[in-house]
């Protein structure tokens, strides 16, 4: 057999290889949801915790959508919609916050911002 | 998408059933637009227009207290009415009322825009009130985005104040966080609920009863339980319950006064509201739910008090007792899930909340009249001799605490009876003696306010030359807002003696 003849052979193989089963949709949101999740917990910088807060979204949407495909309901993708302009929404008031804290403390650090206590 | 399948979709939009909420998202945008039209002269008027709008909408929901439509569901079943969503509402609509005039009051000491404050409160109470009979996690996960959004403006409002900045900030972490756990637990509880091989599968996943019937015919799956868990811990957040109470102290005391009120009752209410809705939709996983709830329970009720005792900024006191206040209304929403307590129960919830309201807003207006211009600076010290120089001050927030402490025969009494009974009655001997240890234990930091405000005490003279008094000006109160004040005081006596119709509808159910 030729190369040339074998190639759409192997890209129909791999097409097949390729085909992602749900499980490793799921496998990929839980991961990126945990990096998201102990990302917040962990990091000290604002701008980054609030990334991994992003994260933490993205995933719920990789999720979604994985489950919108495989079960054949349409309400997933809808879903994802109305997250993302949810997440928008976060955003552009989270940063105004952020911004606004700089230019009070000059600090964006979680462990200098420790003004409030007892 | 034809027209006919436009049609068929909004022939079951019933727009009179969410009247309310569209008022008041029309006066919202009204506010923004007075503010532009009328003179800076006339911008006092502001406030006015938006409380005699939400007076209108509360008469209206009182008036009409049973619309049609009640006991079904509309927009193609995103919203279902109930009496106890009618219940909600109203509650939510007076407890914005008394925010927007603890606003007015609050925002004079401060050289802030004050238009979009009383706007936003809006915004949040017609969320919140389509929080409360939410029948879809997707209406659900919006209007209560919708409403922590309008929360991290409002936490963060005095954005000169860096503390105000601070505790917006956190409560914007903590509660994205709890978001995306909310979230995470949605789609789990969607995907499986969803999956076509399964026994009970559904296609339209994300409503209520659709899930509830899955559940029921799989009572142990264990990424539905995970899904369950996720959900409980992302309103767990809301309520403050332990171990996501850790934002409460410092939001608390970091955000404007008005603010840490609506955030202690509505925003509190609202998650009880929801964990209600969810318990009833989760009622075959019952022994999961009611499992992590005593957990919860116990911690927030012995974690609140235990915190509480050693604080002395009043508004991180009343914070964490808040929290253990949530305890205790776990312990009525455990009950309602055991089959010895049931819709009873639900009732208790409910009055306790109404108390709680009550009672709270009695302590806040006193708060929000004596704070300074540093709104978070507002020690147990300043409120020294208080019964001297405003004796009707110290009257009324002497019947707020010991209401909220649970003295009879004042209204949170009656509240805590309630919930301990339905207790009782669902046989959760455990949890009451925590909670009846709790009870003792608040009323040691509820009465040190107490005496703070009545009793002198001995003060060392200030050294020379220092400042001499860093307490705030007391300033006289005006009528309008005295009159509030003592009949919210009054209030709480009443129906600590005579619960009348709103007891005999609320234990009658």
């Amino acid at each position: 057999m030729s190369p040339f003849v074998s190639l759409p052979l192997a890209l129909v193989c791999a097409a097949d290889f390729l085909r992602v089963d749900l499980n490793s949709y799921l496998y990929l949101s839980a991961l990126l949801f945990a990096i998201g999740f102990f990302g917040v917990l962990l990091r000290k910088n604002t701008l980054v915790i609030y990334m991994c807060l992003e994260l933490m979204l993205v995933a719920a949407t990789v999720a979604l959508v994985a489950f919108s495909r495989y079960n054949g309901t349409m309400d997933g993708n809808v879903f994802v919609f109305f997250i993302l302009t949810v997440a928008a929404a976060e955003v552009a008031v989270g940063l105004a916050i952020i911004v606004a804290l700089f230019r009070r403390r000059q600090t964006i650090q979680v462990e200098e911002l420790n003004a409030l206590k007892n | 998408m034809t027209p006919e399948l436009l049609q068929n979709l909004s022939a079951d939009n019933f727009w009179p059933a969410i009247a309310p909420e569209v008022m008041l998202g029309v006066l919202a945008l009204l506010l923004l637009v007075a503010e532009i039209v009328l003179p800076k002269k006339r911008h006092d008027v502001i406030p006015l227009i938006s409380l005699s709008g939400l007076l209108g909408v509360f008469l209206g929901i009182l008036l009409n207290f049973k619309p049609v439509g009640l006991g079904e569901t509309t927009f193609n079943g995103l919203l279902r009415h109930s009496e106890g969503s009618q219940f909600l509402r109203a509650f939510f609509v007076l407890s914005a009322l008394l925010v927007t005039i603890l606003g007015i009051i609050a925002l004079k000491k401060q050289k802030m825009p004050k238009t979009e404050f009383f706007s936003i409160v809006l915004v949040i109470t017609a969320a919140l009130m389509l929080l409360g009979q939410a029948h879809n996690f997707i209406l659900l996960f919006v209007a209560l985005e919708t409403v922590t959004v309008g929360f991290y403006i409002l936490v963060s409002y005095t954005r000169t104040n860096p503390l105000s900045l601070e505790a917006g900030l956190k409560y914007l972490i903590l509660g994205a966080l709890s978001s995306a756990l909310l979230l995470f637990g949605i789609v789990l509880l969607y995907g499986v609920a969803g999956n076509p091989s399964a026994l009970g599968a559904t296609a339209n996943p994300m409503d209520f009863d659709a899930l509830r019937v899955f559940l029921a015919h799989n009572p142990d799956n264990f990424l539905a339980s995970v899904g369950i868990v996720l959900v409980l811990s992302g309103i767990a957040f809301k309520i403050g319950a332990v171990p996501f109470q850790i934002w409460v102290p410092d939001v608390y005391q970091g955000a404007p006064t008005p603010v840490t009120a609506f955030l202690a009752v509505a925003s509190k209410a609202a998650g009880f509201a929801l964990l209600l809705i969810l318990a009833g939709v989760f009622s075959s996983y019952s022994h999961l739910v009611i499992s992590v709830l005593s957990i919860m329970a116990a911690a927030t009720i012995v974690f609140g008090n235990f915190a509480a005792l050693t604080q002395h900024n009043v508004k991180r006191l009343i914070g964490l007792s808040g929290v253990s206040h949530a305890g205790y209304l776990m312990l009525g929403v455990i009950a309602a899930l055991t089959p010895g307590g049931g819709s009873q129960a639900v009732g208790a919830v409910f009055f306790y909340l109404f108390a709680y309201l009550l009672a709270s807003f009695t302590v806040f207006g006193v708060m929000t009249h004596l704070a300074g211009p540093n709104d978070s600076d507002q020690e147990l010290d300043h409120y020294q001799d208080l019964a001297k120089t405003h004796p009707f001050l110290a009257g009324v927030l002497a019947v707020g605490l010991g209401s909220l402490a649970g003295i009879p025969p004042l209204a949170g009494f009656m509240g805590k009876l309630f919930i301990f009974v339905a207790a009782f009655k669902a046989g959760l001997y455990g949890l009451l003696a925590v909670a009846v240890v709790g009870v003792v234990v608040s009323i040691y930091y509820y009465f040190g306010w107490i005496k703070a405000a009545f009793f002198p005490h001995w003060r060392p003279p200030l050294p020379t030359g220092s400042v001499a008094d860093s307490r705030p000006v007391r300033s006289a109160v005006s009528l309008p807002f005295g009159l509030l004040l003592g009949s919210l005081a009054v209030a709480s006596i009443i129906l600590g003696f005579y619960q009348g119709q709103l007891g005999a509808w609320l234990l009658g159910r």
